[in-house]
């Protein structure tokens, strides 16, 4: 069959209907960027806490009273979980024989920050973190230094600072040995952070450390209380020798019973990257299910184009069938024009869904990512598309008795 | 009729041919019990008012049609035992049609459209291109190769039906009232064009209402209420060759 010549008229039928044919394809158009805008957010966050696990390293772990990443109602599972206290981390840290690494943190977000009379917008991540939360979590100093056992020991104000903290109340100074206030607390600034960009739309370094001691007992509210233990095993080889000496001192502290399960979680690289790939399911069924829905509204719309086509090209059809064309010819004829009306509705999809992508990813501060696998989807997807719902039209076409076709005005 | 034919294999034999439509619940005879031989070279033009049963005749020898009862056999071929598909291929093979409405494709060149059924005929495309060329010089529009229908005057519009019909040298050029949509001198342009593919060894059948068409050519069948009226040679075709040779 002839695909140069389908193709060619595919496109005539797009000059003649140029309304009926725009809004067709509009719908295609709609459906394919769905799919596109989605499967690019989806990969890029995928990369993104990938890229972040993998900073951190793959021997650290976290215990933590609740997952990272909850998708639906599973939160009434955890809510009578006991908080994971600052005596419990004492505890785990003095029975653990076999890493010294063991850090706990917490967090609370929208904290002002001033120094002077600068201050920050309230929006810096004030984190309450021991001495050896720089080891764990991976968070190198950039100068000055970081916070120490004696900090904890002695209670002692001192904050390090995130850059973009820096830029803001310490335009052109060095921070180092300054004060800064947060909500009536003076701490004396000792060190910075490196620079560690943004992930998922968040700044890295919006961000101020003090000594957990001092972040519980001025800033955490009830629920910040249950504290992040980040476990960095000595060795690859020791992962999981360590993870089962800290469950079990774990389960020990908090008085378990050996039938009774875990009543927190031990989260590592590999069962966030799981978890997360079930948000990440969870937010495709999204993109499929409005693009979806688009793209059969465009199915049922090029089906109409496809009919119109066959009535209005019926003697055209008469006339091939009388110089020879058999019905197989002419069926194609039609599903490959039906085809190439979706693929055309689908290119302008894809570059609107490119484009879409790529401003919300700047948006929301995601590293920006070319969605292959996705168009490719999409190409397939307006194949499938055209065939099916050309199909019966082109059949009609098929089947039309030549004689009367060729009678037809 | 013709004495030479007779030591001849036919081209078209139809045995007792007759269609039958129904009305309602009345049934209606397009055609009754149609005998009929033609032999390869002849010029035959069928004739007979509106009604007569000529279109349902030409359908049914175009094979686009089938009888519903009685024999029809093309190059020894019995159509009524051939499928769809293989009516297709007859079309495409054996037959050129010409249609007083031209039924050229609108939006296609004269070269496409003359290259149409070479086509459906699986031929690549320089090959195809070669013999469209071919065909539509031999009808004398060597300079209109890229016009398109609405830029062809109706008598040009019928060549390239006509290049169209024999670019795949069928057996038989089936024209339907070619003339019907034509004034008198670009009719007349048309028959001699048809009088030199006779010439050439063609097998034409012209299907008509006009006496002065049909006087064209060499046989002449006169049809009415479905049935063959009269069937003989054109005497002035006769004469006319003599004058010629």
């Amino acid at each position: 069959m002839n695909i140069s010549e389908s193709i060619l008229q595919a496109f005539d039928s797009i000059r003649t209907n140029k309304l009926r044919t725009f809004l067709t394809l509009l719908s295609i158009s709609m459906g394919v960027f769905a799919l596109i805008a989605a499967g690019t957010i989806i990969t890029s966050f995928e990369k993104a806490v990938l890229q972040q696990l993998e900073d951190i390293g793959e021997t650290t772990f976290w215990i933590k009273k609740t997952p990272s990443i909850q998708t639906g109602h599973t939160w009434v599972k955890y809510r009578k979980r006991q908080p994971l206290t600052y005596r419990q981390w004492k505890e785990l840290k003095k029975m653990t024989k076999s890493t010294n690494l063991i850090s706990a943190h917490s967090f609370t977000v929208g904290t002002k920050i001033s120094a002077g009379n600068l201050s920050t917008d309230p929006d810096v991540y004030l984190t309450g973190a021991d001495n050896t939360f720089f080891i764990t979590n991976s968070i190198d100093i950039d100068y000055g230094r970081a916070i120490t056992e004696e900090d904890l020991e002695y209670n002692r104000n001192v904050a390090i600072l995130g850059n973009d903290v820096v830029v803001k109340i310490f335009p052109n100074t060095n921070p180092i040995g300054k004060e800064i206030i947060v909500k009536n607390q003076r701490y004396t600034v000792v060190g910075v952070m490196k620079s560690r960009g943004a992930v998922l739309g968040q700044s890295k370094d919006n961000m101020v450390i003090i000594p957990i001691t001092s972040f519980l007992k001025y800033f955490a509210s009830p629920w910040e209380e249950s504290l992040t233990i980040s476990i960095r095993a000595l060795d690859r080889q020791l992962l999981e020798e360590t993870m089962d000496e800290v469950i079990g001192n774990l389960r020990v502290i908090r008085n378990l019973k050996p039938w009774e399960a875990n009543t927190f979680e031990i989260e590592t690289n590999e069962t966030i990257s799981q978890q997360f790939g079930s948000f990440v399911n969870f937010l495709s069924i999204f993109g499929f299910i409005s693009g979806g829905f688009a793209l059969i509204a465009a199915g049922v719309g090029i089906m109409n184009i496809m009919l119109v086509a066959v009535k209005e090209r019926t003697r055209e059809i008469g006339i091939r069938k009388a110089v020879g064309a058999k019905r197989r010819w002419i069926l194609w004829q039609f599903i490959l024009e039906a085809i190439t009306l979706c693929q055309v509705g689908g290119v302008f999809g894809i570059l609107f869904g490119i484009v879409g992508g790529y401003l919300l990813g700047t948006w929301i501060k995601l590293p920006m990512y070319f969605p292959t696998s996705w168009i490719i989807l999409s190409v397939v997807v307006c194949t499938i598309l055209g065939m099916s719902f050309g199909a019966y039209p082109a059949y009609r076409a098929a089947n039309l008795d030549p004689i009367e076709s060729l009678r037809y005005e | 009729m013709n004495v030479n034919n007779l030591n001849r294999n036919p081209l078209i034999e139809l045995k007792n041919i007759s269609k039958v439509y129904l009305v309602g619940e009345e049934q209606v005879f397009a055609l009754r019990d149609i005998n009929l031989t033609i032999y390869p070279n002849e010029y035959v033009a069928i004739m007979g008012p509106s009604g007569s049963g000529k279109s349902t005749l030409m359908n049914i020898i175009g094979c686009l049609d089938t009888p519903t009862t009685g024999e029809y056999i093309l190059k020894g071929i019995n159509i009524r035992e051939l499928d769809d598909n293989d009516l297709a291929s007859i079309r495409n093979k054996e037959i050129g049609f010409v249609f007083q409405m031209f039924n050229l494709l609108p939006r296609a060149n004269a070269l496409k459209n003359v290259e149409l059924p070479l086509i459906y005929a699986g031929i690549n495309k320089s090959e195809r291109i070669e013999r469209a060329k071919k065909a539509l010089i031999s009808v004398g529009l060597e300079d209109r190769l890229t016009h398109k229908p609405n830029e062809l005057s109706g008598g040009q519009r019928q060549k390239v039906a006509i290049a169209r019909a024999l670019v795949t040298n069928p057996s038989l050029i089936l024209a339907d009232e070619p003339t019907g949509n034509l004034d008198s001198k670009s009719g007349e342009d048309i028959m001699r064009l048809f009088h030199q593919i006779w010439k050439e060894g063609n097998t034409i059948i012209l299907v008509t209402h006009e006496r002065e068409i049909a006087m064209n050519a060499q046989r002449i069948i006169r049809l009415r209420d479905g049935r063959i009226e009269s069937d003989e040679l054109n005497p002035q075709k006769v004469v006319f060759e003599s004058v010629e040779e």
